[in-house]
């Protein structure tokens, strides 16, 4: 019944696998295997529960010798060794084998994220990402940075390298099934993709005060050459309006259908600076 | 903490018999098999209350150190404690009807959803367990109360006034609003700037020390009271989960302990451990606080669990099936529970093999769980199964956990739990087995009842609690699993998961009015249940049901022994007058030397000084809590704060002074079993679990040193120190220390040679000796406060840099163990001058053995604070 499953994750576990799919798969095995071991355990408790009520009747197996306890007695074990370990050892053998399964993709996942951050990377881009109360900056290849919304390569995968300006936040795109800790003073990294043409929430999963239900941002998901302009080409006047100005607006500068506002950096080095706090979520920091 | 010592040093000179009258051993005429005397036997008369005042007295409930007395304050003010938790969690439900901050103002949920953790975990579920604990442990064992029952009492008030001031931190702005787990750097005063937020933290503070001093307390009388024939093999199933439990407490608590008042420090006087300042703050908080937290979450279920297998075992009447692999597991688990904590870092950068290492720990960790749930349900088979509430309960407990139990399977997996962290599969997943915990506990209540009161609750309404219980838990928590792509801690959430989250509120209420129904019971049926006798329930074994309900205050009728192999009361020789099954023994346990007459009576019952105690330690936090980088408030306000603090020191200072001098005097065994500490006397032993745990506390401290000193760069470290700290004031501190302690050894010889002037002058150069490390130590800080260097420019104090907090908070711990050590040295001076400890050095040694252990711990700060 789980053989289908379990090729089916093989496949996933190509190096292009996608990781909301492997997600998906695993929890799928888990959620089967589960149910079925949950159901046949209290199925069997709810069965020997209403097997040996006491009806008031004593039962046959009573003139055996049970052994009932008595009031006062030094506290032994009753029988059944054999049985419990059994049903150990068989307990045992399902969820370690369970878990060395999924270790495959453990391996895989970690082997993503421990890439290195080279833009140049054939198949794929890596963003920098900040988390502050309460909003997350990105910065891309070429040092352009965004504010709430990160835009990533259609059909590419991505690298995220996450830190924290101040307290601990947790960046997670729920729809990729990707998430990773923000630390003030660390960086952690993990990655997702290849992803398709749309929009996508940005949530954080860590309490970090006042704004936190609020702390969201988009992933866009842009066209590939485009994104190569605009984030991984160095900055020259295609993608910035000239060198003076500090946001551009993709839109018209690329054609794009939305209007981000892009940070650039004034000097051509990398933007560092952070916005400061957003008058939205100031209001929300003393509610 | 040493002060209390002397517990036990009065003269047991009492001559009161514990046997109220020579009749009530014999009544039946004889003491075999299930005719216990507790069938229809009075309970002991008034007269022999030992000046406790009765229990229709207000009074008696400030003064009692009796184990049952301490057991029902716990299970009563816990159950408090779920109130004001529970109405927390149904205003955090009422605010997740629907997404948006509709009910509760943002900064408002985060109060609740923080404080409703705090509450559970701690002012709740650890402490009804306890109150079981309390009520049911000695009467297992054997014992007439507790090794130390000032100290019990002083467990129960600190506990009591903690949790009042976790109360009084929602009136100080706000209470702790950054989640129960208080993640760094979040924790700091930067960003939770208010009042109530130091407060928690101290609250919580007072709550680690009532459960310190509870678990040397627990196991000091586990390992040393047990009655004859009561090997630690043969303890019942509850005892052993409590035995654990406490030994898990003893250095899980610690550890918190010390990430509590490292973070108290930075909160208080603007040190640096978990400021963003630090690169491993926010790391150095998640592993002290994991390496805590994970074995909380078994001090929390152990108990739990552990009354879950005594009730599968009354109302099936089956013996526990594989006994002996239970508790294996048991004692598994509690050693491995030190080893999996990381499995909550899964997210964060701890690389790749060490996520492998803890993932292998936390799949072993589960399997002897797999094993404790087989052996409840084959205890099943060829029972009698009788489903009264206490079952219902124990048995609904076993099912939820099942649940939790798979669903923790799943996060056990590194790639699930990638996405499942942080959602609310998380908080369904503890819920299904901490409140699965709370359902056993509850199933406890009912179960001890009647033992506890003497009468009996309502079945019928026992049963509709159950019924409304567990619908509304698993109407409240399965949902979650539903919705689980919530994040957690938010009130924003996908419209498309408002349906689950209002099922799981609709079943949030129906949980909470469960309780109404079981308060009316069990209210109602303390004052009009039907009277019940010594044992209830049939098939019954465990040694609490061989006395009344409730137990006479000391207990048993006899001295308790097990040595035929069942429970038998000996009666001192002389009562045995008729049913001559009473077997007379003589008084050979082994490695005791007390006589019968001793274990007679003379016991204690009644001080009013822990209580006092209490609210001294209660003032003087809550006057700390408004410090703010080392000054109070400026005004009327800060005057308050300093008022209350000093108010709580003379307090507590006096209540201690008065607590050596009260001639008290607890039960002190062996009384049979006792191994391994057969001649260990209980104070020592106290004295040595305690210092464990110092030793642990003391770890840590040094820990967080060498973590964040990495997370810095090892030899970086030097440029955060000046040039002007040197080695020399060190080394002359370490002979200083070093003489001190050779010092206290020849005090106890001449307190052997009954030498008064001897032990009188040596104890004087220990304290003189002591004193001049601390002048040594101030005039080394004082230099470093103010020095003007271009690295330097403004001193180099507390607050300075990680390395200047280090500095000085660990030195600084080792400093106050050091004036605590003065403090008691300067008492036995005083005691010394009027002649005691001749020919009796015990308190010196006892003295000598926390002295030479400062004195230790600080040959490994010197190197590492001096020289590396
Ligand atoms: C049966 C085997 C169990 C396994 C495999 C297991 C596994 C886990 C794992 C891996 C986590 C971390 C989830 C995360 O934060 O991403 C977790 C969280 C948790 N578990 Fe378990 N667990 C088990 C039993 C228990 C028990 C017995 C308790 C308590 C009585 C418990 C209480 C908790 C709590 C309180 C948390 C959440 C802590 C927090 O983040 O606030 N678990 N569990
Ligand atoms: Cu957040
Ligand atoms: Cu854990």
């Amino acid at each position: 019944m789980h053989g289908g499953l379990l090729l089916q994750v093989a496949g996933q576990l190509e190096p292009d696998g996608n990781r909301a799919e492997l997600f998906g798969t695993i929890f799928e095995v888990f959620l089967v295997l589960g149910t079925a071991v949950g159901v046949v355990v209290i199925g069997y408790m709810l069965y020997n529960a209403y097997r040996y009520r006491d009806d008031g009747t004593a039962p046959a197996e009573e003139t055996e010798d049970i052994g009932r306890p008595t009031l006062g007695e030094l506290p032994e074990g009753g029988g059944h060794g054999r049985k419990l370990l059994l049903s150990f050892t068989l307990s045992a053998i399902i969820v370690i084998s369970l878990i060395l399964w999924t270790y495959w993709a453990l391996l895989y996942v970690e082997a993503g994220a421990a890439q290195p951050a080279e833009p140049e990377m054939e198949d794929g881009t890596t963003v920098d990402v900040t988390g502050y109360q309460f909003g997350w900056q990105f910065e891309y290849p070429n040092g352009n940075t965004t504010d709430g919304t990160m835009y990533v390569p259609e059909g590419e995968r991505v690298r995220i390298v996450v830190t924290s300006s101040d307290v601990m936040h947790n960046f997670g795109i729920p729809a990729f099934k990707t998430k990773t800790d923000a630390i003030p003073g660390q960086t952690t990294s993990t990655w997702f993709g290849p992803v398709e043409d749309g929009e996508y929430t940005i949530k954080c999963y860590e309490l970090c005060g006042a704004g936190h239900s609020y702390m969201t941002g988009t992933v866009e998901v842009i066209d590939a050459e485009e994104y190569e302009r605009m984030f991984v080409e160095p900055m020259n006047s295609t993608n910035a309006s000239d060198g003076g100005t500090e946001r551009v607006d993709p839109a018209t500068a690329a054609g794009g259908s939305s209007a981000p506002s892009v940070g650039l950096p004034a000097d051509g080095g990398v933007a560092t600076r952070l916005p400061a706090r957003t008058a939205a979520t100031e209001g929300v920091l003393r509610a | 903490m040493t002060d209390d010592e002397h517990e036990t040093t009065a003269d047991p000179t009492g001559d009161e018999p514990a046997v109220s009258d020579g009749g009530t051993a014999s009544d039946g005429g004889s003491i075999v098999d299930d005719d216990f005397p507790a069938d229809g036997v009075p309970d002991t008369p008034h007269g022999d209350d030992h000046g406790l005042p009765p229990t229709h007295s207000i009074r008696r409930w400030f003064v009692t150190t009796n184990h049952k007395d301490i057991g029902l304050l716990y299970t009563v003010t816990a159950l408090f404690f779920l109130i004001f938790g529970g109405l927390l969690a149904l205003l955090m439900r009422l605010e997740l009807w629907a997404p948006g901050a509709d009910f509760l103002a943002a900064g408002s949920y985060n109060q609740a959803v923080s404080a409703h953790g705090l509450i559970m975990v701690f002012w709740f579920l650890s402490p009804l367990a306890f109150g079981f604990a309390n009520y049911v442990v000695p009467l297992q064992i054997g014992a007439k109360d507790l090794a130390f029952p000032r100290l019990n009492a002083l467990s129960y008030w600190l506990y009591l006034f903690s949790g009042i001031l976790m109360g009084i931190s929602f009136f100080q702005g706000s209470t702790f609003n950054g989640g129960w787990t208080m993640y760094a750097p979040l924790n700091m005063p930067v960003y939770t700037p208010d009042i109530g937020g130091t407060t928690t933290v101290l609250a919580l503070i007072l709550f680690v020390a009532s459960a310190t001093v509870g678990s040397v307390n627990f196991l000091t009388t586990m390992h040393r009271m047990r009655a004859e024939g009561m090997t630690l093999r043969r303890m019942p199933i509850f005892t052993w989960s409590i035995l654990l439990t406490v030994w898990m407490m003893l250095f899980a608590f610690a550890a918190l302990l010390a990430a509590l008042m490292l973070l108290s420090s930075d909160r208080l006087i603007g040190t640096a451990y978990f400021a963003e300042s630090s690169p491993g703050g926010a790391m150095l908080w998640a592993h002290l606080f994991w390496f805590f937290g994970h074995p909380e979450v078994y001090i929390v279920f152990f108990p739990a669990l552990g009354a879950m297998a005594e009730i599968f075992q009354t109302f099936t009447g089956r013996r526990l099936v594989g006994r002996k692999w239970f508790i294996g597991a048991m004692l598994l688990v509690a050693i491995q529970s030190f080893v999996v904590w990381m499995h909550h870092m899964f997210l964060t950068s701890i690389n790749l093999e060490i996520k492998t290492l803890f993932m292998a720990t936390t799949i072993g960790i589960s399997l002897p769980f797999d094993l404790m749930v087989f052996s409840l349900i084959y205890t099943m088979l060829k029972g009698k199964i009788r489903f009264k509430t206490p079952f219902l309960f124990g048995f609904g407990a076993l099912v939820l956990f099942i649940l939790g139990g798979i669903t923790g399977v799943f996060l056990g997996a590194v790639v699930l739990d990638y996405t499942l962290r942080g959602t609310y599969w998380v908080v369904a997943h503890f819920h299904y087995v901490m409140v699965g915990g709370v359902t056993g506990l509850v199933g406890g209540l009912y179960y001890w009842f009647p033992k506890m009161t003497g009468r009996m609750y309502d079945e019928t309404l026992g049963k509709v609690h159950f019924g409304m219980y567990f619908v509304g838990f698993n109407l409240l928590y399965f949902p979650m699993f539903l919705a689980w792509e919530t994040p957690r801690r938010v009130f924003e959430y996908a419209p498309a998961l408002t349906g689950w989250h209002q099922l799981s509120t609709v079943g949030a209420f129906l949980l909470g009015s469960s309780f109404l129904v079981m308060f009316y019971n069990l209210f109602k049926s303390a004052f009009v249940g039907e009277q019940v006798e010594g044992q209830p329930w049939d098939f019954a074994s465990t040694a609490e049901w061989t006395v009344p309900s409730p137990p006479p205050l000391e207990n048993f009728p006899g001295v308790p022994t097990y040595a035929s192999g069942r429970l038998e009361f000996e009666d001192g020789g002389s009562a045995q007058t008729d049913g001559g099954a009473v077997h007379g023994k003589a008084a050979a346990l082994p490695g005791s030397e007390v006589t019968e007459t001793e274990h007679g009576g003379g016991e204690s019952h009644a001080s009013i000084w822990p209580f006092v105690l209490g609210a001294g330690a209660f003032l003087v936090l809550l006057g700390l809590s408004g410090l703010q980088r080392g000054y109070f408030p400026e005004g009327t306000m800060g005057g308050v704060h300093i008022g209350t603090a000093i108010v709580g020191g003379v307090l507590a200072f006096g209540s201690l002074v008065a607590m050596t001098r009260e001639k008290f005097h607890g039960p002190e065994g062996p009384f049979g079993e006792s191994w391994p500490f057969t001649t260990v006397e209980n104070t020592k032993l106290g004295l040595w679990i305690f210092l464990a745990s110092d030793v642990i506390l003391f770890g840590a401290f040094i820990g967080a040193y060498v973590f964040s000193r990495v997370a810095h760069g090892w030899t970086d470290w030097h440029h955060l120190i000046p040039e002007a700290h040197v080695v020399l004031p060190g080394l002359i501190n370490t002979y200083l220390l070093l003489t001190s302690s050779f010092a206290v050894v020849i005090a106890m010889e001449f307190a052997k040679r009954e030498n008064r002037l001897g032990v009188v002058g040596s104890l004087v150069a220990t304290v003189g000796l002591g004193v001049g490390f601390l002048i040594n130590k101030g005039i080394e800080w004082q230099h470093l406060f103010h020095i003007h260097t271009e690295a330097f420019p403004a001193g180099w104090d507390p607050g300075t840099n990680i390395a200047s907090t280090t500095f000085y908070v660990t030195t600084g711990l080792h400093a106050l163990h050091v004036i605590v050590g003065l403090v008691i040295a300067g008492y036995m001076i005083f005691r010394a001058w009027g002649g005691a400890y001749m020919g009796d050095d015990e308190p010196i040694e006892y003295f000598g053995l926390y002295w030479h252990f400062v004195d230790i711990v600080w040959l490994f700060l010197f190197p590492l604070f001096y020289i590396v």
